[in-house]
């Protein structure tokens, strides 16, 4: 093996931010999936200059190189399953450049999402993905596994942001794709291709990201329901009222209580589904559409409780709910198995509904929860890792899930990324031409096959 | 090592959130300087996958305030302070401790050599250190460059008479009400006038006092660092004295002293010593109090305030210290009190319970990153406008005082208490 004098040659370069100690490595194994993987190195990278230098050398010895940014991802994209190199570019947090007037800014890959929020507020602007993790996921990362969170209903998720990038290609060539042009078609859109495929084509080191007026006004709502059925169409109704909300959010009942454990929020006793709605722009149309909203909702009978946040703290509250259900998962079982499957929007009651009839078939705990909005649920099917019995029927929950999900013409996964958790039923969704064309666009960009191997089957 | 122990960490699904928390994070940006980092090492210590014999280890495991934002903001409370403390009797028991470190359990251990440490430190105060006046609040420099501590630190002033020595042991109240006072070393030795408002404060309502001489430093310092067969040994002296005396409160005011009693006692005795003590320190636990918390929601001082003035208008800020507001859970009853004062003008300021970066040791052991994070404490009370910055401990006090100082700022600082007790006797701060 190179390992020592690949060691060698990034420590010459990096100096100090160069790791290969054990202690050092395995705090860099692991990311929210909880499995881990030792990298051989660690490499704490500062600027694009490095991360190609950095690149030309695992090319040259064929070392396998994993980006990494702060390793809170939910499919293992971040998980250097065969050792190698571990890339990290959460140094790498400047905004380079603020373009006011073409509402756009340069980033660096390492930037947290939400501490570009806290940067354009001031300007009244915002960048619309917000994925649950935006206090502790980076844009970089936002864009490996083109990350999307609730607003996505009306501003739809990363890739709808991007305007351009800077990467690293496999052999250390830095190049830029895409520009500050709204309209740009000359050539291929590589920038599109780059987002989304998880690290596996090249390293992202700077995003051209496009970002967006703060609407003068907006409301969330809060809507609890004592049938799941209703919450699924109600869904439908509002967006067939002409009416685009920010975000519907949904939380199913298990959910609602393992939350109401941990934070001690108080809802209603018999709550089969909560919606959380949260709507935007002018004052008069948020106005005109919240009482839009509530005229409806008056006429369904399966409604227990409706709730307008009246400020901002209110509606933190109606929001921690939500963003807190996925860490606190924990209070049920152990293990979980965490998918985030997508169907057309319209299908949502069929699925919502499949699932829980798949949980008591096999007597399980599976927790739904997500964005029913854009019909992207995360279903968290709940063992206990000491229970050989539980994990068998968790794996058989989550085939049957998947096939039925599959069937309604969804998707396996709409924002966590396919990485490791998800790759064996990846052909079943696109079909073995689709892997195929996937395999020869890897070889075209990673001849040798060291960016972020084994993942996404490739 | 009891096993229990690891429950109260093992919650941690890595999810991440930590790292957008962490004051030492946001300057390090590195892995081992966070939560979920140092939780992993210590699992994998258990587990056996790793050891700590790598020198990196005492400063992957000493770079961390304690400061518990993460354990605040852990959606599944995982205790990421008693893995530190934890990894670091591992630590410690590789690589040993610093020698400073030993020396300061050795003094801390002993009242009386603590006295007399004190004492020689004044008789040669004028050789060893210098004075520093006109600076946000007065302190010392040490004149001799030395291993340990900066020439350009700005430390703890030396009191010419300490806090035990100065009171008589019992002082008379006409109040149905009595508490005791456990001081804590750093009122004691040396803003020792934080322990004088205390006093003046509790005559003002009447309530009877009783200061017990052979109360023994906390043990906290100690316990953090990873030495808890020494802390425990001060947690005993102090559970037993205090145990005979009845007092319906014992209030400190010094919020990590007050943690250590209160929260770090039964913990000793429950995961790293037999617990034939852990009722006894359950029990002292429960009559522990700050100051505020006491003044605000046992007595009638907030009504009392409301009619006094200060001699001149000032506006004030508040930073919460991190043991006081996270460990013990006041951040209200300190900052209605001060309110209430009719020409006190409040202004929070951005990030008001931040840390402030002083962390015991830490600013010992790290102070580049010390200073990085009061930089940013520093800046927040500066942009408050506020003339005067309050908080309701020594560490943070002297901390804010440097960081201050390095910015140039004339901004005050002081401590909750003596705002209170300057307001009632009309004074100017």
């Amino acid at each position: 093996m190179y390992k020592n004098k690949v060691y060698k040659k990034i420590k010459s370069l990096l100096g100090k931010r160069c790791l290969n100690d054990k202690l050092s490595k395995v705090q860099y194994s692991y990311d929210a999936t909880q499995k881990m993987y030792s990298p051989d190195i660690v490499a704490l990278v500062e600027n694009t200059n490095e991360v190609s230098e950095i690149l030309k050398i695992a090319n040259k010895y064929k070392v396998p190189i994993v980006p990494r940014g702060w390793g809170s991802g939910f499919s293992g994209g971040a998980l250097n399953i065969e050792g190698g190199i571990c890339l990290s570019l959460e140094k790498m947090d400047k905004i380079v450049e603020f373009d006011k007037d073409n509402l756009m800014v340069w980033v660096e890959a390492g930037l947290v999402n939400y501490d570009l929020q806290e940067f354009l507020k001031p300007y009244g602007l915002f960048f619309p993905p917000d994925p649950s993790s935006w206090k502790f996921s980076t844009i970089g990362g936002n864009i490996a596994e083109n990350a999307g969170g609730p607003r996505a209903v009306k501003y739809g998720v990363t890739k709808n942001w991007v305007n351009g990038l800077e990467i690293v290609l496999a052999d250390g060539t830095v190049l830029n794709v895409g520009s500050k042009n709204i309209k740009d078609v000359a050539g291929y859109n590589i920038t599109d291709l780059i987002i989304g495929s998880e690290g596996t084509l090249a390293v992202v080191t700077k995003a051209l990201l496009r970002v967006h007026p703060i609407s003068d006004d907006k409301k969330t709502i809060q809507i609890v329901f004592n049938g799941i059925r209703a919450a699924a169409e109600m869904v439908n109704n509002i967006l067939n009222s002409k009416i685009i909300p920010t975000s519907i959010e949904f939380v199913d009942k298990d959910a609602i209580k393992t939350v109401d454990d941990a934070l001690n929020v108080g809802f209603p006793k018999d709550a089969e589904a909560i919606l959380i709605i949260e709507i935007d722009g002018g004052i008069y149309e948020v106005e005109e559409n919240s009482k839009k909203i509530k005229r409806l909702c008056e006429k369904d009978k399966s409604i227990i409780a409706f709730r307008v946040a009246k400020n901002e703290k209110e509606a933190d509250e109606i929001w921690i709910a939500r963003r807190s259900i996925s860490p606190t998962l924990k209070r049920i079982a152990d293990g979980k198995l965490n998918e985030d499957i997508v169907v057309p929007r319209s299908k949502l009651p069929d699925m919502i509904e499949k699932t829980q009839e798949i949980a008591k078939k096999h007597n399980l705990y599976i927790v739904s929860f997500g964005h029913a909005g854009d019909g992207n649920i995360h279903t968290n099917i709940m063992y206990h890792t000491d229970n050989n019995k539980e994990i068998e029927a968790a794996k058989k929950a989550m085939d049957e899930i998947f096939s039925f999900c599959l069937k309604l013409g969804g998707s396996i996964t709409g924002e966590h990324g396919v990485g490791i958790t998800k790759q064996d039923y990846l052909e079943k969704q696109v079909g073995s031409d689709n892997i195929k064309l996937f395999k020869n666009i890897k070889k075209a960009f990673d001849p040798k096959n060291i960016l972020n191997p084994h993942k996404m089957r490739l | 090592m009891n096993d229990k122990i690891s429950e109260s960490w093992d919650s941690c699904v890595k999810c991440g959130i930590c790292r957008s928390v962490c004051p030492v994070f946001k300057e390090e940006k590195s892995e081992p300087f966070v939560a979920r980092g140092h939780i992993t090492l210590i699992q994998e210590l258990i587990k056996g996958n790793l050891n700590f014999s790598d020198k990196l280890s005492k400063e992957y495991l000493g770079k961390c305030l304690l400061c518990t934002t993460c354990v605040e903001s852990c959606p599944n409370n995982a205790h990421t302070d008693l893995a530190v403390i934890t990894a670091r009797t591992f630590v410690n028991k590789i690589h040993g401790v610093p020698l400073y470190k030993k020396i300061m359990a050795q003094v801390m251990s002993q009242r009386k050599v603590l006295d007399l440490s004190v004492r020689m430190g004044n008789m040669f105060s004028s050789f060893m250190f210098k004075t520093v006046e006109n600076v946000p609040r007065k302190g010392v420099n040490v004149r001799m460059k030395n291993p340990i501590v900066e020439k350009d630190r700005l430390l703890l002033p030396i009191s010419k008479r300490t806090f035990l020595n100065k009171y008589p042991e019992s002082i008379n109240g006409k109040n149905s009400k009595k508490v005791a006072v456990f001081i804590g070393c750093a009122v004691n030795y040396s803003y020792t006038e934080v322990g004088d408002a205390l006093i003046n404060i509790l005559k003002t309502l009447n309530i009877e006092v009783i200061i017990p001489k052979n109360q023994v430093c906390c043990g906290g310092p100690i316990y953090y660092a990873g030495m808890i067969d020494k802390a425990e040994k001060l947690a005993k002296k102090n559970i037993e004295l205090f145990e005979k005396i009845e007092a319906d409160a014992i209030l400190i005011p010094e919020p990590t002293c007050a943690t250590a009693i209160k929260v770090e006692y039964p913990r000793i005795f429950e995961y790293f010593s037999n617990n034939k003590y852990l009722e006894k320190a359950k029990k002292l636990s429960e009559r522990v109090r700050d100051p505020s918390d006491y003044f605000y929601n046992d007595t009638d001082l907030i009504n009392i305030l409301k009619n006094k003035k200060l001699k001149k208008e000032h506006s004030v800020t508040y930073h919460d210290s991190c043991h006081l507001n996270r460990s013990l859970g006041i951040k209200q009853e300190p900052r209605e009190l001060l309110k209430a004062i009719e020409n006190l003008n409040f202004i929070e300021m951005k990030d008001a319970d931040r840390c402030c970066g002083n962390g015991g040791t830490f600013s010992v052991d790290f102070r580049e990153t010390s200073l990085k994070i009061g930089k940013r404490k520093a800046q927040n009370i500066i942009n408050s406008t506020a003339d005067t910055v309050v908080t309701g401990c020594s560490g943070c006090m002297m901390q804010i005082a440097e960081a201050l100082n390095i910015e140039n700022s004339k901004i005050s600082v002081k401590h909750t208490i003596e705002v209170i007790d300057k307001a009632l006797r009309g004074e100017d701060l």
